[in-house]
């Protein structure tokens, strides 16, 4: 590090700071062994998901013998033959709003490297709560957004996108080129950085826009908009796996619509779709336990929204969706007749 | 002239990245509503910037010629 502006204190700076890096996908793969290999001296890694052929093109730290392992350990293993020095903390869980505020406080930074726009506003109110900064990145087909948010008190991911409800883009996981990822990861850890080291402009109030396919890089000014209510985790309900949902004696609710397949023939499941899912609360018990799921996870977000505004009490929505439940009710029989 | 940017699925749903509208002049909310017409962009989640500024969709903003206006949608990928 003989860097003007760096130096041996900038290099003691990054020695002295720990960074959380959500998710550990295809940005995560990107930002976490520049992290470890400039020195940074604590990253933590949260993220639940094991790692499947899918995600080998643009997922780089993973390889084809590793499928079905969780992505954190692997990408831990991976970047400490970098650099042994560093402290690595994983978390092989999907970041929940119960979890985050536990999590976070032990962090100086929050690098968001998930594909989830829900689970984004959980990473903005929780580090608003903490006081730390967190480095958004994401991205849209050819196309990437980076900035900073709630760095010295400054704009917040609300100020910019407030509307938590309306529709927005379910992740768009095929037809990613890795490069895409990899590059606005790249710039998430080169804003990372900055912001250790204070140096440079952080991109804090403004959002940069990549366009990868005409190499134009716009940037987008904001300020801090009052905010009409408070901000708040408004997701309460728990996200959980398609594992966990089976478990206990809970309601199933498929909220798909009627023909989606597969069709999951289970004594505790219900299906009432999302389309007309207000005009048939009647049909559940407000106490059950109710684990909402859908095709992919996104309509089951939307649902369990529903319900909690109608006073249901005991709301969770499946991340992942009806394929994986009936993949595991598949293996489950499997195994029972292996038992016989 | 009024330059109109699309990002994200909104470029999607406008088949194109940008625009050029033959209009002098308007209000932001008759060109949001204008595009609404076009290409249904009100359900989406998205933000207007004029001129690299973030301004507030409900703001009375008259656009003038030569102003350059970008929707912005937030990403999900990753």
């Amino acid at each position: 590090m003989i860097l003007p502006g760096i130096g041996a204190t900038g290099q003691q700076k990054l020695k002295s700071s720990s960074v959380l890096v959500v998710g550990a996908g295809g940005l995560g793969c990107a930002v976490l062994p520049y992290l470890a290999a400039a020195g940074i001296g604590k990253i933590g890694i949260i993220d639940g998901d094991k790692i499947e052929e899918s995600n080998l093109h643009r997922q780089v730290l993973y390889s084809s013998e590793q499928l079905g392992f969780y992505k954190v350990k692997e990408a831990a293993n991976s970047i400490i033959k970098n650099n042994p020095g560093v402290e690595i903390l994983v978390f092989e869980e999907f970041l929940t709003a119960k979890n985050a505020p536990e999590i976070f406080p032990e962090f100086d930074l929050i690098i968001d490297a998930t594909d989830n726009l829900f689970i984004r506003y959980v990473i903005n109110d929780t580090c608003v709560a903490c006081g730390k900064p967190f480095i958004y990145g994401s991205i849209h087909q050819f196309q990437g957004q980076v900035s900073v948010f709630n760095y010295e008190a400054g704009p917040t991911y609300r100020d910019v996108f407030p509307e938590e409800d309306k529709y927005a883009p379910n992740c768009a996981e095929a037809g990613v080129l890795g490069t895409t990822v990899g590059l606005i990861g790249m710039l998430q850890a080169n804003e990372a950085m900055k912001v250790i080291l204070g140096i440079g402009e952080v991109l804090s109030g403004k959002l940069l826009i990549y366009n990868l396919l005409s190499n134009e890089q716009q940037v987008f000014e904001f300020g801090k908009v009052v905010q009409k209510k408070k901000p708040h985790i408004s997701n309460s309900f728990e996200m959980i796996s398609p594992e966990e949902a089976l478990l206990g004696e809970s309601v199933l609710l498929d909220v798909r619509e009627l023909e989606e397949k597969p069709v999951l023939a289970l004594s505790n499941c219900i299906q009432i779709p999302l389309s007309v899912l207000e005009s048939r609360l009647d049909e559940i018990s407000k106490e059950a336990k109710i684990n909402v799921f859908c095709q992919s996870g996104t309509r089951a977000i939307s649902a369990a929204k529903i319900l909690q505004k109608a006073n249901f009490q005991q709301v969770k929505a499946v991340r992942g969706g009806a394929s994986d439940v009936a993949q595991l009710i598949e293996n489950e029989v499997k195994s029972v007749e292996k038992q016989d | 002239m009024i330059t109109v940017n699309y990002f994200g699925n909104i470029a999607e749903a406008a088949q194109s990245d940008s625009e050029i509208l033959d209009q002098k002049s308007l209000d932001l909310g008759e060109l949001l509503d204008l595009l609404d017409s076009k290409y249904d962009i009100r359900k989406f989640q998205f933000q207007v910037a004029v001129n690299r500024k973030i301004v507030s969709k409900q703001q009375t903003l008259s656009i003038s010629e030569d102003d350059e206006v970008a929707l912005l949608p937030p990403f999900a990928g990753g």
